[in-house]
């Protein structure tokens, strides 16, 4: 049977820009990174192209007609998460962290000094309104808010750090002038990056040869970097024969013991989803059924031919990477490399019969159901062919 | 760079088969693909999956060493991880197992690749060429840097030959004709006309297989 393609206007998009509310004011013309959003010069209505789009929502986050529509993350779905967690939780103190800085909870307390509190993850937190700050302070009895950013020069948005930054002094000036008290909201940056073990360096330039941003060098015999210039991709990590190179917080031991603690699930078929955590924005709460275990990604890069290997050696029946399209890719060509090894891993696999249990897609945040729609494919296909085994 | 292969799995679950607890041994020195920890570890992970639908299980130990075909640092780095090891799988070139098999006297010794040539690893493309042929006459100097021994599918010393068609050989369109390369960058140098000299033929004796000189 022939598929149909199906159109993009029947496609659902992640943004929208209503005409209706629109004021014309062109913020948010000004505002995106990435050129998305055109004005017309004679009527100067504003128009979004949304294949250039990479629903960082600063956009949204920036308009003050509140003309324009999200997907993810809109100022209702926050407010009613922090309603919601504040009973669960039983805290007042909130933690908004960009998944590019804080993949995990467990630098909060060393960062912030709170060991309790309610943890809001997003990917950018440029794309937070200042309505949902001034909201949660003022109504909802939140004492004080927590933001960790990624560094500027590292943010995957260009300039979402440097945003919220800007808002989040303009939104303590003011709650101290309404009596709030001083720097309500605490506001850090950091970034994750490269870690390199000299010792084991065997001096084959992997490194300095595919890093996208020329951070590695060898110097005296061994990989050095330059970590100013390091965007934390993994890519170098995922092609070091040496295993001397690790990466803040997504080091291999600890992707391991994640993958060793996942297998142990029971319910067959047990899939493992290695994903680019900007290829798809998850939504709060998100759910999956037991056998599917999600491991976020700081990019395709990093996923590790190694630890897929340890994946199906414990039992995981099938390996799904979820990558950004080559041209949407956060750190230059690491979505490229990433479907390369994939085929390099499959030629492997294929001598064992595995190569139909690993499956590389592209998908986009623009598109909200192509990573639902791949996964439930994948399922299927995995859920057949362990079907045809038992038999 | 020496450039090998990895063998089918099915040969090297053949030649293991009659072992148990296995010495996976990777080498840092110059095999390409590099051959080392990752290599070594992924290879044992493998195995271990190919040899469970064979409903065999071995135990591995996975190591690397820092240059295999150096028989003194092989037998250091080897020697203090064989207790309990019936056999080594060497993921070095042809030199590493023959050095293992040579340090090693009483424990079996297998070869994880198919050693192919002495290789430049061209990055851009991903690929790895054969470059040097190990002659033992090196013919550089004359050839403007660009071996026919090597690189010419009849290592011709009077080509092109007919078959060098836009600057490809015949054997297969994807090749380089090494001569076409020889010729136009003698051009480019200025330099063709050393090709116009009468030279006396190939010394072929310089090496006697096997090869010996003193280091």
């Amino acid at each position: 049977m022939v598929q149909l393609k199906v159109s993009d206007s029947q496609q659902k998009f992640a943004v929208k820009l209503n005409d209706e509310s629109c004021s014309k004011c062109a913020i948010c013309y000004s505002a995106c990174p990435f050129e998305a959003i055109k004005k017309e010069p004679e009527t100067g209505k504003l128009l979004l192209e949304i294949e250039k789009c990479q629903v960082c929502a600063i956009c949204y986050s920036s308009c003050p007609a509140k003309a324009i529509d999200i997907t993810y993350y809109d100022m209702n779905s926050l407010t009613r998460y922090l309603e919601n967690a504040k009973d669960e939780y039983k805290c007042d103190s909130v933690v908004i962290t960009c998944k590019g800085s804080l993949p995990d909870l467990e630098d909060v307390e060393k960062l912030f000094g709170v060991s309790e509190f309610i943890p809001l993850s997003v990917p950018c937190v440029g794309r937070i309104p200042v309505e949902v700050l001034l909201k949660a302070i003022s109504t909802m009895g939140i004492k004080a808010i927590h933001i960790l950013a990624c560094d500027d020069g590292y943010c995957r948005f260009e300039r979402g750090s440097l945003i919220a930054r800007l808002r989040v002094t303009a939104v303590n000036a003011l709650l101290e002038q309404l009596g709030y008290g001083k720097e309500v909201i605490r506001f850090k940056q950091r970034s994750l990056k490269v870690k390199a073990d000299r010792n084991k360096c065997i001096s084959c330039g992997n490194c300095v040869f595919y890093c996208p941003y020329s951070a590695a060098r060898l110097e005296h015999g061994a990989a050095t970097f330059d970590l100013e210039l390091c965007r934390g991709c993994g890519l170098c990590v995922t092609l070091c024969p040496a295993l001397a190179l690790d990466l803040e917080h997504w080091e291999e031991d600890r992707i391991s013991t994640l993958i060793s603690k996942l297998s142990r699930e029971k319910t067959r078929p047990n899939i493992l989803v290695m994903r680019c955590q900007w290829a798809v924005f998850p939504e709060l709460g998100e759910e999956f059924d037991s056998n599917v275990h999600i491991i976020d990604m700081p990019c395709a890069a990093r996923v590790d031919p190694l630890h897929i290997m340890e994946a199906f050696r414990q039992s995981i029946d099938g390996v799904l990477i979820v990558a950004c399209h080559e041209e949407d890719c956060r750190s230059k060509k690491g979505s490229k490399e990433a479907r390369r090894l994939t085929t390099v891993l499959k030629k492997t696999l294929s001598q064992i019969g595995f190569e139909e249990r690993l499956h590389f897609c592209s998908v986009s945040p623009r598109h909200p159901e192509s990573f639902h729609e791949e996964l439930r494919r994948f399922k299927e296909r995995i859920e057949s062919t362990c079907s045809q085994e038992v038999r | 760079m020496i450039v090998t292969a990895q063998k089918p799995l099915d040969e090297i679950l053949d030649f293991l088969s009659p072992y148990n607890s296995i010495l996976i041994a990777g080498c840092d020195g110059c095999t390409q693909p590099p051959r080392g920890l990752r290599e070594a570890r992924t290879l044992a992970q493998l195995i271990e999956l190919g040899g469970k639908l064979r409903g065999k299980d071995f135990n591995f130990k996975v190591m690397t060493t820092p240059k295999q075909c150096d028989s003194y640092l092989t037998l250091a780095s080897l020697q203090p991880q064989m207790k309990d090891m019936e056999a080594v799988l060497s993921l070095a070139c042809g030199l590493g197992v023959q050095t293992i098999a040579q340090v090693l006297p009483d424990v079996p010794v297998f070869p994880a690749q198919n050693t192919l040539f002495i290789g430049a690893e061209i990055r851009e493309d991903s690929t790895l060429e054969e470059r040097c042929a190990a002659c033992g006459d090196c013919l550089l100097a004359l050839t403007g840097g660009i071996c026919p021994i090597a690189r010419c599918a009849k290592s011709l010393l009077n080509g092109p030959c007919g078959g060098s068609q836009h600057g490809k050989c015949e054997i297969d369109p994807e090749k380089d004709c090494a001569w076409d390369l020889i010729i136009k960058r003698l051009e480019k140098l200025d330099r063709l006309s050393a090709l116009d000299e009468i030279r006396p033929p190939r010394n072929f004796g310089e090496v006697m297989r096997p090869g010996r000189v003193s280091g």
